[in-house]
């Protein structure tokens, strides 16, 4: 099972699934957009499995990877950037204080 | 003589906008604008009369001053104009003088009233109005000026306002009336629709080629409105209670000039009524069961005014009955000798009340006679007058009614006439002798200051005496042949033309004078029958009688007069009537569509909005602000998009 598409999904799946987690249950902002990160890394990782295991997928499989690896790059540029200026605003990096929006 | 005639009813117009402005700044002085203003129109309504009856510058046929296009809509067009003939002539004649004469009594018997500017203001408006009516050449004019009738009438019974049962009589007049306006809108829109023009002279042209289902329509509907301001059965509930207001407006709208304007209606559209030859049946049938029913009603009322109130609706129903078998003269002819001497007795009740400190209650006067002498004069002269004593105007008028109903066919109206015509007399001399003979029942508080009314409330009634006694020799002698039968000539003759009816000359030696001559019979011997029940002392011919109250309790107690005083007193129980249908059974009704527009109209409305803001409440839950919440739906959701991915894949 060593070398198998299989254990890359398991190992991508299990990385999702961390990363849902810290995105759910953390409430520091810096800490959610880096929880995105590792989901998008686990999509990421999923598509140059079957890149690599696919043969008929594999020239696709490197360009996808890498507009994903661009547009994560530009998503994690402005969410940070957002982070930034909401905790100037507020004084605080907890997202769970966000409220204002809140009748 | 053009230019004059819209200056009759602009004078009081302008009276009333200067007194109504201004009233409250000139306090005491604040009926002399308004009084000025009524002279002036009377003396431009004098030379107008005068004009049109003995035709200088008015043709015979009448004369149209168009003033200006009143309504030129596209599809509907309506004149401002005023239209003088005979029949316009004799209105004006008993409207401006009985109107002047009643500004004048008002003078002394306002004069101490709070709101004695309103008051005068509101009867210059009336005056105005009820001229407009009378002049107006065409039907949406005469409406207008029918309306705004009913508001001064409704505006001056209400004159008190702070008296609850003032209010309400006030109230009650204005919803009986509006029943009637209804029915006169309808036969405006009718006669629209159906001939296309409102213009009188232009509607009694065209009448006679129009389908007979339509002509009846019309007579119907015209009848409506007509039964309603003339106060006729069923609509006559509103009169008695009119009463609540000042006197001078009971002589003047409520005796003299509005309530005539049904009679006139009827009258000017003898026409429209005449080719609905089974609407004039109709007519003389509402008019006759009105006489005889309020006469009797007039029998056991104790409030003065009451009395009045109830003669003037006996006396209108001879109008209409007089009207309905063709005796078109005559009711005009009685039309104006009764608001001579009905204006005379109101404000003559008036000066009575004002001598007795405000009673109105006749079980609380008597034997005044001797002390308000100019008052106990010339009602007596307006008694014998109503009471159609020859040779005073009633007797004149009266007897052309009857004689009209008799000679035209109609036995059955001369002979319930007949009966009415001494029931009259009767009530009239139970009025004077509960009044002005016999022992005093006055209050003694009130009595030792009893006194006679100041000149400008005595005076009006001296000069409205003169007409009571005179008019009906002037202008109806000899019989059915007089000057009013010469005025009034041209006016009806198309009527009477279309009735294909020979008029027989009156006969003095036949069966005109037989009929003059029982009538008379029958009216003396009510009038003695009424003395020696209750009271008369007149040493000037030699009559003196006490009053036998035990006498009438026993006769009212016997058991064929028990029923008749029982229903009499209770006026027959029309008002219960209306109170059960209207008030009660109405107000079921009425409180059964208020349940359903608030149960179920507003009800679904309501709910709606119930339902919109308790959905919006709940789903506000799931907005919680939290951005893990939000992350979790995204999360739960993908998770659920994909097992279902899964399991279709599986399939």
């Amino acid at each position: 099972m060593s070398n198998s598409l299989d254990s890359y999904l398991v190992l991508s799946g299990l990385l999702f699934a961390i990363g849902t987690f810290g995105f759910l249950a953390r409430r520091n902002a810096i800490s959610m957009l880096m929880s995105i990160e590792l989901m998008i890394n686990a999509v990421n990782l999923t598509i140059l499995a079957f890149g690599a295991f696919v043969a008929k997928l594999r020239p696709d499989a490197a360009v996808i990877a890498l507009i994903v690896i661009a547009v994560a790059a530009a998503e994690a540029t402005v969410g940070l950037a957002i982070v930034i200026a909401i905790y100037r605003n507020r004084k605080t990096p907890l997202v769970d204080e966000y409220d204002s929006m809140k009748d | 003589m053009n230019f004059l005639i819209p200056l009759i009813p602009l004078l009081p117009l302008a009276g009333f906008a200067v007194t109504g402005l201004l009233g409250r700044q000139m306090g005491r002085q604040s009926h002399q604008i308004a009084v000025w203003a009524v002279v002036a129109s009377w003396l431009v309504a004098m030379v107008v009369a005068f004009g049109a009856l003995a035709h200088v510058g008015i043709a015979t046929a009448g004369i149209d001053v168009k003033l200006w296009d009143w309504i030129p809509a596209t599809g509907f067009h309506a004149d401002f104009g005023f239209f003088v003939d005979p029949l316009t002539a004799c209105l004006l004649i008993v409207v401006t003088t009985i109107g002047m004469l009643v500004h004048i009594y008002s003078i002394g018997y306002m004069a101490h009233d709070e709101g004695k500017w309103r008051f005068f203001a509101y009867l210059n408006l009336f005056m105005f109005s009820m001229l407009l009516l009378v002049l107006a050449d065409n039907f949406l004019l005469v409406f207008a000026g029918w309306e705004l009738v009913g508001l001064c009438s409704y505006l001056l019974i209400g004159f008190w306002y702070t008296r609850r049962s003032a209010a309400e009589a006030a109230k009650k007049a204005f919803l009986v009336n509006r029943v009637g306006d209804m029915g006169f809108a309808l036969g405006i829109m009718a006669i629209w629709t159906q001939m296309g023009t409102l213009n009188m002279q232009a509607v009694f042209a065209r009448i006679g080629a129009m389908p007979h289902e339509w002509q009846i329509a019309i007579a119907l509907l015209i009848l409506c409105g007509a039964v309603g301001k003339s106060a006729q059965f069923p609509l006559h509930v509103w009169l008695p209670d009119a009463m609540e207001g000042p006197t001078p407006v009971s002589a003047l709208i409520h005796a003299a000039t509005m309530v005539n304007a049904g009679v006139y209606l009827v009258a000017r559209c003898n026409l429209i009524f005449q080719s609905a030859s089974e609407v004039m049946v109709l007519v003389a049938a509402i008019g006759i069961f009105t006489a005889i029913l309020a006469a009797s009603i007039a029998f056991t009322q104790t409030d003065i005014k009451r009395v009045l109130a109830y003669s003037t609706i006996s006396q209108l129903g001879y109008m209409f009955a007089s009207l309905g078998v063709g005796a078109w003269t005559a009711a005009i002819f009685h039309l104006m000798s009764h608001g001579f001497f009905k204006g005379l007795l109101f404000l003559g009740s008036g000066s009575v009340i004002h001598a007795v400190d405000g009673e109105q209650d006749m079980r609380k006067m008597g034997g005044l006679a001797r002390k308000i002498p100019i008052t106990y004069v010339t009602m007596l002269i307006g008694s014998v007058a109503i009471a159609g004593v020859p040779p005073l105007a009633g007797f004149f008028s009266k007897d052309e009614i009857l004689g009209g109903a008799f000679k035209n066919g109609f036995l059955w109206v001369w002979a319930i006439g007949f009966l009415v015509a001494g029931m009259t007399a009767f009530y009239m001399f139970r009025l004077m002798g509960m009044t002005f003979w016999g022992p005093s029942h006055v209050d003694p508080e009130v009595e030792h200051h009893i006194h006679e009314s100041p000149p400008s409330m005595t005076r009006p009634l001296i000069l409205l005496a003169v007409p009571a006694v005179f008019l009906g020799m002037l202008i109806g002698f000899p019989p059915e042949a007089g000057l009013l039968h010469t005025w009034l000539a041209p006016v009806f003759e198309g009527a009477i033309a279309l009735s294909h009816r020979t008029e027989a000359a009156y006969t003095f030696m036949g069966v005109d004078g037989v009929l003059a001559i029982v009538t008379t019979g029958l009216v003396a011997c009510a009038i003695v029958l009424a003395w020696r029940l209750f009271g008369v002392n007149m040493p000037s011919i030699g009559v003196n009688l006490a009053p036998r109250p035990d006498r009438v309790r026993e006769i009212s107690a016997r058991p064929g007069f028990a029923f008749f005083y029982r229903g009499s007193s209770h006026k027959w129980w029309f008002d219960d009537l209306n109170n059960l249908l209207f008030v009660v059974w109405g107000g079921r009704l009425a409180a059964a569509v208020f349940w359903f527009d608030r149960t179920v109209v507003d009800g679904t409305v309501n709910g709606i909005g119930a339902v919109t803001t308790g959905a919006g409440m709940r789903l506000r839950q799931v907005q919680t602000g939290r951005v893990q919440n939000y992350a979790l739906g995204i999360a739960l959701g993908l998770i659920a998009m994909a097992v279902g991915y899964v399991l279709i894949a599986v399939r």
